[in-house]
């Protein structure tokens, strides 16, 4: 039989069961869409097949010949390519187009130690032609673009005869031109009969490209068969499951003035502007893919990236070009990424929560250790951080106990405008309560929250408010309270947003009824 | 799906009990056994001249290595403070005997090129973002050729011959002098210095609010950013302070040997180096400090001197210092992981 299969795939990592018997295949000439939430298995089934996780259960049949991998080389010969989302990690910068295009047969094929440059370039000058780039093959990767080093690892896949090709989000970081011409490019490469497996959360564009559609969904394949005849509307019903009911959340109630605003935001990654603003003691959400470009611009809005723009806080305009000038009027991030960003880890949780307090805390610069420690004792408390000691090293702390200290610091200062760039990130259910609550208060206390998240649910459950944000562009600013699941991630994947909650609803009925 | 990231407890088992204690008390040791250890081989080692002798070199190697230890304070590192001593003894020696000018304007002149030479390693560092081993390696050439070019490769002395054909006018004057040979309650006014800058700067470090700013700068650069730490001014603080000590030792050490040598300072910047490093171990504090400073340089001044008595020669004495620093290093490594 012609084409690759993959059949009864099973696995588990510990007691989680990842892949509960999944069939997947690919023809010779198809592009074959995997969908599915994080989570769903997409990755696992693909690092299966890649030959870089072995499965508990199951075959996979390319062209006839059942292989099991025990290495992505393995793989790799027998005909699997995969372009993986960050190409950077899959390229030296610092050498020629040619030799990264030859790289992996350096390193794998007992070569004559003598290499005919010109045939090598020649034979990356081809693969560039069949990639639809126009590079003198001697040109350095850094010098590159993205969308220029994303066809060369495709380039360098082919070099390695591969038949059936994974492609991880391609278009995560590409514009709306280059995406029209990778896609130009797939489908030439489809001609030659090429496979390609198409991994993305962006389903206007996976409609489009798409022969076929699986989605996957805690393990299981939920939906298999064409992709055009599918609307996207159902689409995002397969990959959220059944319809979840809107948790009960007590009404909040917040002012009417506006507390900050940002006008002409410049984000620097996506080279698109933003304008966004919050009420006082409104809980804001801002939603989006990974991806999307929120962290960027939650950087952006504390200065701590290039930017340009303008703010707006109390009534007040500022410019701002440095955290500490945007700290300083009230200001403050609680970043992603915890402990690379957020905190002193060879330090006390005492030192961490105090940081921001020591002008008070001290007079004529001499820190009071006194001051301090009942000031630090008054905030663990606060906090419920565990153990209750303000002497413990903070790397020391789980996750949710670190994330409750990087919080904690801004408690009793001047802070106003509170950014959480997705602080539920690695931590425990209980430790997720425990920081809604905080920012609840917070916001009770009339203080203003934007709440940068991937996470649908936990937006629509914390916020009074949310932004659609995609590719760099804020869509739209919905109430929460009028909002679905489905319709969020409708938004977020794409989907138009002319009118709100009418076409979604509808789509949702009737497949209701289709179902019933 | 991410687990939720409980780090583990400190592996205290894993790194058996006398590891831990010769990691912390390990300097001290050394220092105790090298003492002990001269002092049996060497009769002339336990004299009140040799002590006297070796405070005050190492009060000119601590005053160098605190320097240092701002700079790694603010996970910098700066490699011109051997050139700033040579250039703040050539200044000072130049001022009293080529202007014959008094105690004032001969401290200050050094003083102010110490801190120009800080203020123009943050240009680089902090301000051009050049990598601060290579920026500092570029400044320590430039200022050594900067007094090269001055003295013309000539060391400047009491009488010295002019090019115009008279002698210099001025010469060391007793005030200065005293900085390095003086004594107040039969204490070498340097080892007084010294211990006043240590206690200073230990304090300093310790109890205040700037203090505690450098250390976090240096901890998590990004992290203290985002705190509303100006991290740049205090990354440029810190290699200012790194020049003005280093011209206070070249002060100190001009006084001391009473002439201007050329390139006085090159063989301080390994000590202080070295000094600091070793003082990252000393009580087990994982972290530049500077009474650990201090306990680096007594190591390295003690070896030293027991060295030379027992007639190693300059240059071998060198092969010494090289691998206790390496020591230094690992052991500093080691207690990270």
């Amino acid at each position: 039989m012609n084409g690759l299969s993959m059949r009864g795939m099973e696995k588990s990592f510990g007691a989680v069961r990842v892949l509960d018997g999944v069939d997947f295949d690919v023809r010779p000439g198809e592009v074959h869409a995997l969908l599915g939430m994080n989570g769903a298995g997409k990755s696992t089934l693909m690092n299966i097949l890649a030959g870089a996780i072995p499965p508990d259960a199951g075959t996979i049949t390319i062209d006839g010949t059942i292989y099991t991998f025990s290495s992505p080389r393995e793989a790799k010969q027998a005909g699997i390519g995969l372009v993986v989302q960050e190409v950077d990690t899959a390229l030296f910068p610092g050498l020629p187009i040619y030799e990264n295009v030859a790289a992996d047969e350096f390193v794998h094929v007992k070569q004559r130690p003598i290499r005919s440059l010109r045939q090598e370039k020649e034979r990356a000058a081809a693969l560039l032609r069949r990639v639809g780039l126009s590079l003198p093959p001697t040109k350095l990767v850094r010098d590159c673009s993205l969308h220029e080093k994303q066809l060369i690892v495709l380039a360098k896949v082919l070099s390695s005869n591969a038949r059936y090709i994974i492609l991880d989000e391609p278009t995560a970081a590409l514009s709306e031109a280059e995406t029209r011409r990778l896609f130009a490019i797939i489908d030439e490469l489809k001609q030659q009969g090429v496979g390609f497996i198409y991994i993305s959360h962006k389903l206007k564009e996976v409609q489009e490209i798409a022969d076929r559609l699986t989605i996957l969904r805690d393990g299981r394949v939920v939906y298999h068969g064409g992709a055009r005849s599918l609307p996207l509307e159902d689409i995002v019903l397969h990959m959220t499951g059944t319809k979840r009911t809107a948790a009960a959340k007590q009404a909040r109630t917040y002012r009417s003035d506006i507390a900050f605003a940002a006008r002409g935001m410049l984000i620097d990654k996506t080279g698109t502007t933003v304008d966004l603003y919050a009420h006082r003691g409104e809980i804001v959400g801002i939603a989006g893919l990974v991806g999307a470009g929120k962290t960027e611009l939650a950087e952006s809005l504390i200065a701590h990236r290039n930017t340009s723009g303008e703010w707006e806080i109390d009534g007040r305009r500022y410019v701002f070009s440095s955290p500490y000038e945007a700290i300083d009027a009230g200001l403050c991030l609680i970043p992603e990424e915890r402990r690379k960003q957020g905190l002193f880890l060879p330090e006390s949780v005492k030192t961490n929560l105090t940081v921001r307090l020591l002008s008070r805390l001290s007079r004529w610069q001499w820190i009071s250790w006194a001051k301090e420690a009942a000031e630090a004792d008054g905030l663990v408390r606060s906090l419920g951080v565990h153990p209750p000691s303000s002497t413990t090293v903070v790397r020391h702390l789980s996750g949710g106990n670190q994330q409750k200290v990087v919080i904690g610091k801004w408690l009793n200062t001047n802070a106003r405008v509170f950014l959480f760039d997705e602080p539920t990130k690695g931590i425990d259910v209980h430790a997720k309560q425990e920081v809604f609550s905080i920012i609840r208060s917070l916001a009770d206390e009339g203080k203003t929250v934007l709440y940068f998240s991937s996470e649908f649910q936990e937006l629509l459950d914390i916020c009074d408010t949310i932004y659609v944000m995609v590719d760099g562009r804020l869509l739209a600013r919905l109430p929460a309270a009028e909002l679905t699941y489905e319709q969020l991630v409708y938004y977020c994947s794409g989907g138009e947003i002319d009118e709100p909650a009418g076409r979604f609803r509808a789509a949702v009925e009737k497949s209701g009824a289709v179902h019933s | 799906m991410s687990q939720p990231a409980v780090s583990a407890p400190p592996s205290k088992k894993a790194a058996p009990f006398i590891l831990e204690f010769l990691y912390k008390h390990g300097t001290l040791l050394a220092i105790l056994a090298v003492i002990a250890y001269f002092g049996l081989t060497q009769d002339r080692f336990f004299t009140y001249e040799n002590f006297s002798d070796i405070l005050r070199s190492i009060s000119i190697v601590t005053l160098v290595a605190i320097g240092i230890t701002f700079s790694l304070i603010v996970d910098g590192f700066d490699l011109s403070v051997g050139s700033t001593v040579s250039l703040a003894t050539i200044a000072s020696a130049a001022a009293l005997v080529l202007y014959r000018q008094e105690i004032f304007v001969t401290l200050l002149v050094p003083l102010l090129l110490g801190i120009a030479v800080g203020l123009l390693n943050s240009l680089l560092i902090v301000k051009f973002k050049l990598p601060d081993l290579l920026a500092t390696l570029a400044t320590m050439y430039a200022i050594n050729g900067v007094q090269l070019t001055y003295t013309k490769g000539f060391s400047i002395y009491n009488d010295m011959p002019l090019p115009d054909g008279g002698t210099a006018p001025g010469k060391f004057i007793p005030s200065f002098l005293f900085i390095g040979q003086g004594e107040l309650f039969g204490v070498p006014f340097s080892v007084l210095l010294m211990l006043f800058v240590v206690i200073a700067a230990h304090l300093f470090l310790t109890y205040t609010k700037p203090g505690r700013l450098f250390y976090l700068t240096g901890e998590n650069r990004e992290a203290a950013r985002l705190s509303g730490i100006p991290v740049n001014r205090y990354r440029t603080y810190a290699y200012v302070i790194s020049g003005f000590f280093a011209a206070l030792g070249g002060i100190v050490l001009a006084s001391r040997i009473g002439t201007g040598q050329v390139s006085a300072g090159a063989s301080l910047l390994m000590d202080s180096v070295a000094a600091a490093y070793i003082g990252f171990s000393v009580f087990g504090a994982g972290k530049p400090n500077v009474i650990g400073t201090l306990f680096g340089s007594i190591l390295m001044g003690v070896l030293l001197n027991g060295l030379t008595m027992m007639n190693v020669p300059y240059y071998a004495q060198d092969i010494i210092k090289g691998a206790i620093l390496v020591g230094a290093l690992a052991l500093s490594h080691w207690q990270k992981k």
